[in-house]
């Protein structure tokens, strides 16, 4: 129980101060409608050849997103000298990791909600009836790369050039959990249902495992800083 | 001892020159170009074997603290990036003749190619970091996460090659492989392995020479 | 009867000896900064 209240705190607190600087989310949610456009301009509106690359597309906007919002949230702690206070709390310190990882999913949730909305309206995409495996594969998905980001969030936030040494680190290591999203996005757009990607899914229920178990029992090494 | 090591190593390796070019046959479908598979194959075993290291060495010292175990975990991450980079040299320069082509997004050329790039990123936070201690905790979370990774690349990257088309290129490695071929490539892996426990043992050295005259 | 390529596995093999023969004279050149008493003054000077 106490475990689960002091990862609470740190949700609590990440979303108060969230919610009262406005900082992260509106940049991060403004930069997913501004690859919208990139997306368009650089591939040109013609529907039938976006429509072949749409799953990367989109998945291309979430990761992108993600990299500049994960990337944010040590950082954040670093910049108002929370990062001491995050060190003396009781206990074991994967509880700080799993409030960290609650908040960063609940930003990437907004994210997702916010292009996959856009995606439906704009790009002509008919997510309907394969919405609810969609889901399943999104929260999964999401669930690994915020469990990494989190992870080397809080690792790079101690390190020179880390803006770039954070994508460096995330993305080669998320290539399964990316290649398992996109290839089962593919397959449920197109009308397939959810057992021709049994495998990816177990692939990623594997990496959400791995990632989370190494999370919580080194994240303490991580937090002396 | 780390000299003896290194002319064991030596010995070993020029046995696997000797069997790859004198007495291993001429391959029968591919022709001597094949002679490439007795130093590309086993650099990745060797490198695979290395990066087993680091996640042991990682672990043990998230574990003890101990300097010696992350002295190994950092040779054995360079050593590694080293011999996989030989081997995707050499995987490129045997698929120009064979494939046509330098690279193809062939399953096992892109997942070695994305272990190749993660171990970089390992050697990477070392450098990064101001505080060696604090670099040796750091390199440890991402050597025990990158090397836990291996697997989930190889499954994915040939889940993704294969499942809508399967592989019609000829596979780099035995296929059809002969006695002499097979041994040729065992002398081969032996002499490697032996070459990279050279390598581990002197960066090691140097690494404790390094930390001694710094401290 | 397929072309041998001789020229590729000779490249091969160089691309090989000059991989792991570079890494290895890395490694003496640093062993020979470390030990060299005089280097290591002016190192330790330096600071």
């Amino acid at each position: 129980m106490t475990f689960v209240r002091r990862a609470w705190a740190v949700v609590w607190k990440d979303v108060l101060a969230e919610r009262r600087s406005k900082e992260t989310v509106n940049a991060v949610l403004f930069f997913s409608v501004l690859l919208l456009f990139v997306f368009e301009f650089t591939l040109g509106a013609d529907r039938d050849r976006l429509a072949s690359v749409l799953p990367g597309l989109l998945w291309l906007g979430v990761l992108l997103a993600a990299l500049l919002g994960l990337g944010r949230s040590f950082v954040l702690e670093r910049e108002n000298e929370c990062w001491e206070a995050l060190l003396l709390t009781p206990g074991d310190k994967s509880a700080v990791y799993v409030g960290k990882l609650a908040g960063n999913l609940l930003l990437m949730a907004l994210v997702e909600a916010v292009v996959l909305t856009l995606f439906t309206l704009f790009m002509n995409v008919d997510v309907g009836r394969a919405l609810p495996g969609l889901l399943l594969v999104l929260a999964l998905g999401t669930l690994g790369i915020a469990a990494v980001g989190t992870l080397f969030g809080a690792m790079t936030a101690h390190v020179r050039a880390r803006e770039l040494l954070f994508p460096v680190l995330l993305l080669p290591v998320l290539v399964p959990v990316l290649l398992a999203i996109v290839k089962s996005t593919e397959a449920l757009l197109a009308g397939e249902p959810l057992g021709v990607v049994s495998h990816w899914l177990k692939l990623l229920v594997a990496a959400d495992v791995i990632y989370v178990v190494v999370g919580l029992l080194t994240f303490d090494v991580l937090l002396e800083g | 001892m780390t000299r003896w090591l290194g002319v064991v190593a030596m010995l070993g390796v020029l046995a696997g020159l000797v069997m790859a070019f004198l007495v291993a046959p001429r391959e029968m479908t591919q022709g001597n170009v094949q002679r490439i598979m007795y130093v590309h194959v086993p650099a990745v075993w060797v490198a695979y074997l290395a990066f087993l290291v680091v996640l042991l060495g990682s672990v043990a010292y998230l574990w003890s603290r101990a300097p010696a175990a992350d002295r190994t975990a950092h040779a054995a991450a360079e050593v590694g990036v080293v011999f996989l980079g030989v081997n995707i040299a050499t995987g490129a320069i045997w698929g120009k003749p064979t494939w046509g082509t330098w690279w193809t997004w062939d399953a096992r050329l892109t997942s070695v190619a994305v272990v190749f790039v993660i171990f970089i990123g390992y050697l990477l936070v070392r450098q990064m970091t101001d505080d060696p201690e604090r670099g040796a905790r750091f390199a440890a979370v991402v050597g025990i996460v990158g090397a836990l990774n291996i697997p989930l690349v190889h499954f994915s990257v040939y889940w993704w090659r294969t499942l809508h088309q399967p592989p019609t290129f000829a596979k780099p490695g035995p296929a059809a492989a002969s006695s002499a071929i097979g041994a040729a490539l065992l002398v081969n892996f032996v002499g490697l392995l032996l070459l990279c426990a050279y390598f581990i043992a002197k960066r090691y050295d140097l690494l404790r020479a390094q930390q001694e005259a710094t401290a | 009867m397929t072309s041998d390529h001789w020229g590729f596995v000779a490249a091969a093999y160089a691309v090989a000896v000059l991989a792991l023969g570079g890494y290895w004279r890395r490694l003496v050149h640093l062993e020979r900064t470390l030990k060299t008493p005089t280097l290591r003054r002016r190192r330790s000077a330096g600071r």
